[in-house]
């Protein structure tokens, strides 16, 4: 009888308690999702329909006219015709694009070699090594941006593809070590050391034994170097001041100060960068997942 | 996070060890030596150094002026705004992403089908860049034609469309959810491997002890998730002090919600005033690591994180 009683209210309680789940669920995905639900159907939405108040929460009807204003070579916005941003867009597009990748290569490159020989090889140093490349996570990119500013001027290598990508490597280094290194300490040893009873030497390990087993680790590092390089703001602002390496992410903004008012242009542009960060969280995420926990733990 | 873990290095076998390890150490660690010396550790010597220098291209020569760009920074109205803004700013966002973060790992923790989809909504925000994000909360935040009015409208929340930020308070708020949107995933997916790391029979030995949910929650999860919330809240402080991409894009070097890496920015790349920016840096640098510090201290009581 006690306990009839007891197990009633604690049931309903326990509808309450998924009623109340799917509510937060469904405010989560809101929150989340929402913002790039204004962003997308603003990107398809007419002009004359952006300019109303209150706003439309769905389109009353689709257009492509801002997509054609960013990708056409001239294009025509209520009856006149304007200059296309293409060149510019496509340019940045670009400079995003080979940025981004080549400072994911140098740094997965760099990671891995250095990751290996800090795990396995025992060399003078090693410690204090591995300890100052990690300690400088501790070091915000900011404190060293005006020194590396100059430095960059007398070297000729302010706004070259060269020099952001390496103030980049510079930058994420230190976190794609500290992942590597886990990764690979995560690898048995008992798998190297036959081979290399069979006489393999060390690279030949790295690359054919270990570097597979740790294979997921590697694309966690890449991942998350190439979404930091993708997203960067301020270290192209100031590295990258003409259109020869500006990115989109300095490019866009530049589009609402010229043009305060072209809201589905901005739009539009903002959702082709969104594309590759899309892509990578609907398709590698657990990847993500993976990188972003061993970042933070162990 | 203090303490590194010791990597074991398992049986080594002399004899199977290739002897030209030593070499092969050196020659693999080399070019990340050189980066790093190169393009961090260096430029931070000079910037520490600088900082006690007159470094101005306007101004012949770099004379040696001790305290004096410190000093000047505390007499500088303008620094002190850009620092009760970051301020704000780190309260604001670190309180509203730890206690939303815990939530949506918490009620991700409970979901059976579909999470991995749910958590890849969830993570969208934190991949996108900040800049993105900045541009569409502002058209969100549009005093005319933004949705944020136009929802608040529909329901009657409001009676006309409201200029989001015409006073310094409101805006403040605006630009910290717009960076929160962006860091509380991060929040949310170190918390969610917590809890998903925490034995379900502690729970179930709670529940047959009579406990109540919440007695469970405070007594046997969270304990348990101080070295997840440690690491969760130095992040969300570091990100938070380092805010800028939202702030330039939303208001741009507006006083009233400037914060302190924007101030180092105007001041070392407009005003061409270096060594003043970089004394500035500095500080910001200390005030970051000092909070971190302490949130490192206070949880894990002293004992090194595990």
């Amino acid at each position: 009888m006690v306990t009839e009683t007891a197990a009633r209210p604690r049931r309903s309680s326990r509808t309450w308690i998924n009623v109340a789940r799917l509510l937060g669920l469904g405010l989560v995905l809101l929150w989340s999702l929402g913002p790039v639900y204004v962003s997308l159907i603003t990107s398809f939405t007419r002009p004359t329909d952006l300019t109303t108040s209150p706003a439309y929460l769905v389109p009353p009807a689709i257009t492509f006219e801002h997509l054609a204003h960013l990708f056409g070579a001239t294009s025509t916005v209520q009856g006149n015709t304007v200059q296309s941003v293409w060149p510019q867009f496509r340019q940045a597009t670009l400079n995003s694009l080979i940025t981004s990748i080549a400072a994911t290569l140098l740094t997965a490159l760099l990671a891995t070699l250095a990751g290996y020989a800090f795990t396995r090889l025992r060399f003078p140093g090693r410690n204090l090594l591995f300890f100052l490349v990690i300690s400088s996570l501790a070091i915000p990119a900011y404190t060293v941006m005006i020194p590396l500013y100059r430095m960059m001027i007398s070297l000729h290598l302010v706004n070259t593809y060269l020099g952001i990508t390496l103030i980049y490597a510079s930058a994420f280094l230190p976190l794609a070590l500290w992942l590597m290194r886990n990764f690979f300490a995560s690898v048995p040893i008992e798998l190297e050391e036959a081979a290399w009873l069979d006489g393999a030497s060390r690279l030949r390990t790295l690359a054919t034994i270990v570097l597979p087993l740790a294979a997921p680790g590697l694309v966690a590092v890449a991942i998350l170097t190439f979404l930091s390089a993708w997203g960067q703001f301020i270290v192209p602002l100031v590295f990258s001041p003409s259109l020869a390496t500006k990115p989109l992410t300095v490019l866009i903004p530049e589009f609402v100060t010229r043009n305060s008012v072209d809201y589905g242009l901005i739009n539009a542009a903002g959702l082709i960068a969104m594309v590759p960060p899309v892509l990578v969280v609907i398709f590698l995420n657990r990847f993500l997942v993976r990188g972003l926990t061993a970042g933070a733990g162990k | 996070m203090t303490a590194l873990p010791v990597v074991p290095d398992g049986r080594q076998n002399p004899q199977s060890r290739p002897r030209t390890d030593g070499w092969l150490g050196f020659w693999l660690t080399l070019p990340v030596l050189l980066l790093m010396v190169g393009l961090v550790f260096y430029p931070l010597v000079i910037t520490l150094w600088d900082s006690f220098h007159r470094v101005d291209p306007l101004r012949p020569g770099q004379p040696f002026i001790g305290l004096t760009n410190y000093r000047n920074l505390l007499g500088d109205s303008d620094v002190k705004a850009a620092w009760s803004n970051t301020l704000w700013y780190v309260v604001l966002a670190v309180i509203l992403e730890t206690l939303g973060g815990l939530g949506v790992a918490l009620l991700l923790n409970g979901v059976r089908r579909g999470r991995n989809w749910i958590l890849a909504a969830v993570i969208l925000p934190w991949a996108l860049p900040p800049v993105v994000n900045a541009v569409i909360w502002k058209w969100i935040y549009n005093p005319s034609f933004g949705v944020l009015n136009s929802l608040l409208l529909r329901v009657s929340a409001i009676s006309e469309p409201h200029v989001w930020f015409n006073d310094r308070a409101t805006a403040l708020i605006l630009i910290t959810l717009v960076h929160v949107w962006r860091m509380m995933p991060l929040t949310a997916v170190i918390v969610l491997a917590a809890l998903q790391s925490i034995p379900a029979e502690l729970h179930e030995a709670a529940g047959i002890d009579g406990a109540s949910p919440w007695y469970a929650f405070r007594r046997i999860t969270l304990p348990l998730l101080a070295g997840a919330l440690t690491i969760a809240l130095t992040q969300s402080t570091v990100f938070a002090f380092n805010l800028f991409d939202e702030a330039f894009v939303l208001t741009g070097s507006s006083l009233d919600t400037r914060p302190l890496l924007t101030q180092v920015y105007i001041s070392a790349f407009q005003n061409l005033n270096f060594s003043y920016g970089m004394a500035l840096s500095v500080l910001l640098m200390l005030a970051s690591l000092l909070v971190s510090l302490f949130y490192i201290l206070r949880i894990t009581g002293g004992r090194s994180g595990d």
